[in-house]
């Protein structure tokens, strides 16, 4: 992975610019030794690392919009920080950029019952915001599998999911509000307690854009009240294929069950071994579905789910009948990605989007792949928005198992957009599917999109060298062809 | 728009394409319109051409179990909700029709459903029209074609232009097809009633119900008056003073409010949710057809009495509208009610200065939306529509538009000047 060449000017005026960042925030908040900046060099994406030029951890909005400006001014570049636990390298540090944490904005500033929501730092984490409120029977929906390390900053800046978001939304679908900086140091506020405003949603495209339009400073997420009861079943399949089409078969009978989740064989068996969560070893797919909601309108579906299952060919089912054990359900299927480490060194976590009723094509192209490449492959699914996470086991002490695992994953991506889905569905871009997005989108729709970005931040200061696969300066995208029929005029600069 | 105004009707996006580069190299400004449902929404403009997209029309993909629907911007939105119909699904956002308000002949289309992100009283807890818009394919004010997000549900891969697009009433692009994702229908709904002294009672009796596990869907709030044009039958205690419930000191012990609970799904889950909620609440139940019938006035904006003044759509924090309603009351003699569990207020009546009197309001209980929808007289000539940006905010709306159109050949300043 190429990462734009770093200004070696800049990397010059190091020791000058830790001097002025020290002015800006207290010098404790710059930290500049080679030693404590290890702890940064990377995010989930591990494979990915690099020193930054510094970090840089304000502890006030106001030293956010300071940095930013003084970077602007400098012509610094700067890479947000949450918690790092990204999986597609956002975070990755650039030798030549400040890397501007938010570890310190931790607090919870105001809980709003009223208004059913909560206002907090970035910096908190996700599952903090749910801990705050549910001694009132609340809590927050979107519930990553990193929610206890990763930031409520960073869900917003990946647009992050959750195993629940099939019924209750991504992230964009549960933030009211926003404060945020812009590299000109610009504070700004979009959304509220409110719901919907007049003006273009800068919120919906602040959420998703992996920290290259804003730094996000302040969220306000709505709550919920936690459903009354949940309960889930455990259903094993012989075929994948059938359990695909069950899967159709329980939302084109109206019902949206809070999860739907779906593994196949090597991931079942990993999860068993780990977990010891009951799971029908010799099943080739396996399906969890939770329903949620009042205690009689659950048990109603359960016998819904329960006979669709039945009728697309199950060879086993399990309903919950406490907690403890809807609990267990769901402790196989999440501790996969530890269970997964287990069997493998190393391991490639993808994340596409498909049609649903593409699965069992995707499967077998997976195990062709899987063949081709030489390298084995754990599914585990959201298999109710057809969003796909593949691991891909490898071992990087191997020379060259680590680009065969890319490509293999690459390939996966590929399979994605050509089946008529996507190259991400709740990752990221980052540096790790950069290059691919040209499978997805024409150069005009990226020119496009880059053009967004020139309107936060005209100098690509913020985050650079993720999400796109070519950088175009400013003044270039902004060059307009007009022309009618035949009579030619001079092409104006817009920017 | 004057009659005299030309208009290139368009069937495709190279047409569409045309049309636009043929603009940008006249400097001439294209109003985008469909049906024309929502022309009288925004600021009045003067434009050289009316595109016409309504022969963009047609469902491209529907597949319910995937709950995703693919459809041309210029299809009417009763077509849509045909064919969703047929296989028991839904726009779970509710989509309204203002043709009441406004004095036209139908709910519009599609696209202009998108362009204006206008949503019904399902968006409390379903999400707005911009949380169920996939994916779309258009032309920029530049003249050149360009897709955002897909046809899947779950999708991170790149800015998400889809929120972008939805609410920014045709002034950055012209969308042909829209991807958006479709949700089954429930299969019944009921409505509970419940008479309350006054809105500030409401709004917390409503809050009250939230804290709870009985899963409210929309929550809406009518001045006893209304409530009692509207059919429903209210118990003898209401506030019998015809008047309005303008007399806050003799309002004490008077029921001038009413609650109106909507639960959604099935059967079984709606008599044991309404039970629950009674029991903290009292009140009646509204059975699905009358449930129904009532919903669609308060989605529809039917509720105010003929004839209609201006009116004001207030997005606000839902446990503030009491009090923006309570500074209104004091300088203007107005019709309300609201929706959203308060955070959706519709204002009728007034002076001239409602709008600016509403907007300062709002500023003062934490911050939210006044917009004009209807302008009985001309009202938009003096006061801005859609409210004013603050400085900076103004500035980055510029540069978004000029990112998109930069000759500003869309809808140019139809909702603030310059955007
Ligand atoms: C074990 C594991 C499981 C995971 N499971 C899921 C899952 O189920 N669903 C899911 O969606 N994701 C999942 N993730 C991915 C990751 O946790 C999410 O993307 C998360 O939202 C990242 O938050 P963070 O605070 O760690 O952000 P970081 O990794 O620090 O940053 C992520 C990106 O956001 C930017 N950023 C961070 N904070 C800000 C800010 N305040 N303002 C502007 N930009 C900012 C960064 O520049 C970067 O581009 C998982 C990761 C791991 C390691």
């Amino acid at each position: 992975m190429l990462m734009p060449d770093p200004d070696q000017d800049v990397i010059d005026r190091r020791d000058a610019i830790c001097a002025a960042l020290k002015k800006i925030v207290p010098a404790a908040c710059v930290i500049d030794s080679q030693e404590s900046m290890r702890a940064y060099d990377a995010d989930g994406l591990s494979a990915y690392r690099q020193l930054p030029l510094a970090v840089v951890l304000p502890e006030t909005v106001e030293q956010i919009a300071a940095v930013m400006k003084w970077c602007k001014a400098e012509g610094v570049k700067v890479v947000p920080r949450g918690a790092g636990t990204s999986l597609s390298g956002g975070a990755l540090p650039l030798a030549d950029a400040v890397l501007l944490g938010l570890g310190k904005f931790n607090r919870i500033l105001e809980v709003d019952y009223d208004n059913r929501c909560v206002v907090a730092q970035p910096g908190v984490t996700n599952l903090a915001i749910t801990h705050a409120v549910q001694g009132d029977g609340f809590y927050y929906a979107p519930d990553p599998s990193s929610q206890i390390a990763c930031s409520v900053g960073g869900n917003v800046a990946e647009n992050s999911g959750g195993v629940h978001c099939l019924k209750y939304g991504l992230t964009t679908n549960n933030l009211l509000g926003i404060e945020m900086v812009t590299m000109d140091g610009e504070i700004l506020r979009l959304g509220g307690k409110h719901l919907d405003a007049g003006d273009y949603d800068l919120m919906g495209v602040m959420t998703g854009s992996e920290g290259l339009l804003g730094v996000v400073s302040e969220v306000t997420l709505r709550i919920l009240q936690k459903p009354a009861t949940q309960r889930a079943l455990l259903v094993g399949f012989e075929d994948t294929g059938s359990a695909g089409t069950a899967v159709g078969d329980v939302i084109a009978a109206g019902i949206i069950p809070a999860g739907m989740e779906m593994m196949d064989g090597l991931a079942i068996n990993a999860a068993e071994d780990f977990a010891n969560a009951g799971y029908p070893r010799g099943a080739a797919a396996l399906i969890i579905v939770e329903l949620d909601g009042p205690e009689a309108e659950v048990d109603a579906l359960i016998g819904r789910v329960e006979t669709i299952m039945r009728s697309a060919g199950a060879s086993s089912i399990k309903i919950s009948q406490s907690e403890e054990e809807r609990n267990l359900f769901w402790a196989g299927r999440k501790s996969a990605f530890p269970a997964v480490g287990r069997i493998s060194p190393d391991y490639l976590c993808m994340d596409g989007t498909i049609p649903r009723r593409r699965l069992p094509d995707m499967m077998v192209r997976m195990a062709s792949l899987s063949q081709k490449y030489g390298l084995r492959v754990a599914n585990v699914f959201h298999a109710g928005d057809g969003n796909l996470h593949p691991l891909i086991l490898f071992d990087a002490n191997q020379p060259g198992e680590l680009e065969r695992a890319e490509d293999f994953g690459a390939d996966i991506l590929r399979s994605c957009v050509e089946m008529g889905g996507v190259l991400t569905g709740e990752h990221g871009v980052g540096v790790e599917k950069r290059d691919l997005m040209n499978i997805q989108f024409t150069e005009e729709d990226l020119k496009q999109q880059q053009r967004l970005k020139c309107a936060f931040d005209a100098d690509h200061l913020l985050n650079p060298g993720k999400v796109f696969p070519h950088l175009h300066r400013c003044a270039e995208l902004g060059r307009l062809h007009v022309h009618k029929g035949k009579m030619p005029h001079p092409d104006l600069p817009r920017f | 728009m004057t009659l005299s105004t030309p208009i290139i009707s368009v069937s495709s996006l190279d047409e569409v394409k045309s049309a636009v580069t043929d603009a940008m190299a006249d400097k001439s400004r294209l109003e985008i319109i469909a049906s024309g449902s929502k022309r009288a929404l925004g600021r009045k403009c003067a434009y050289d051409v009316t595109l016409d997209l309504s022969a963009m029309t047609g469902i491209i993909d529907y597949q319910p179990e995937e709950l995703v629907l693919t459809v041309r911007a210029g299809t009417p939105i009763a077509e849509v909700q045909t064919a969703l119909a047929e296989a028991r699904q839904m726009l779970a956002f509710e989509v309204p029709d203002y043709s009441h308000l406004l004095d036209t002949a139908n709910a519009g289309t599609i696209g202009g459903v998108v362009a204006t992100n206008l949503s019904g009283p399902r968006r409390l807890t379903a999400g707005a029209a911009r949380d169920y818009l996939l994916g779309f394919e258009a032309i920029s004010g530049r003249g050149e074609a360009f897709k955002s997000g897909g046809k899947v549900m779950k999708n991170v891969t790149g800015y998400d232009l889809s929120k972008l697009m939805t609410g920014s009433f045709g002034t950055l692009a012209v969308m042909d097809e829209i991807t958006l994702k479709t949700l089954p229908r429930p299969e019944t709904s009921c409505s509970l009633i419940v008479q309350v002294d006054d809105f500030a009672a409401a709004t917390n009796k409503i809050a009250s119900l939230f804290a709870t596990p009985h899963e409210p869907g929309s929550a809406a709030i009518l001045p006893a008056e209304l409530a009692r044009q509207a059919g429903l039958p209210l118990n003898k205690d209401t506030d019998k003073d015809t008047d309005k419930d303008t007399d806050k000191d003799t309002g004490k012990d008077k029921k001038s409010c009413v609650i109106v609970v909507r639960l959604e799904g099935i059967d079984i889950s709606i008599a044991d949710r309404l039970a629950n909620l009674q029991r903290l609440t009292g009140g009646d139940r509204l059975e699905a057809t009358a449930s129904e019938a009532l919903w669609a006035k308060i989605r529809d904006v039917r509720l105010f009495t003929a004839p209609v003044r201006d009116v004001w759509k207030i997005s606000c924090p839902p446990a503030a509208a009491a009090s923006v309603i309570d500074t209104i009351k004091a300088s203007h003699d107005i019709s309300y009610f609201a929706d959203w569990a308060g955070g959706l207020v519709w204002m009728t009546g007034g002076t001239d200065t409602l709008g600016t009197d509403l907007r300062q309001a709002l500023a003062g209980f934490g911050g939210g939306f006044a917009m004009l929808i209807r302008d009985s007289g001309t009202t938009r000539q003096v006061i801005p529509p859609f409210q004013p940006l603050p400085g900076p905010m103004l500035a980055l709306h510029k540069r978004v538009k000029a990112a998109f159109d930069p000759l500003a050949v869309l809808n140019a300043g139809r909702m603030h000047d310059g955007i």
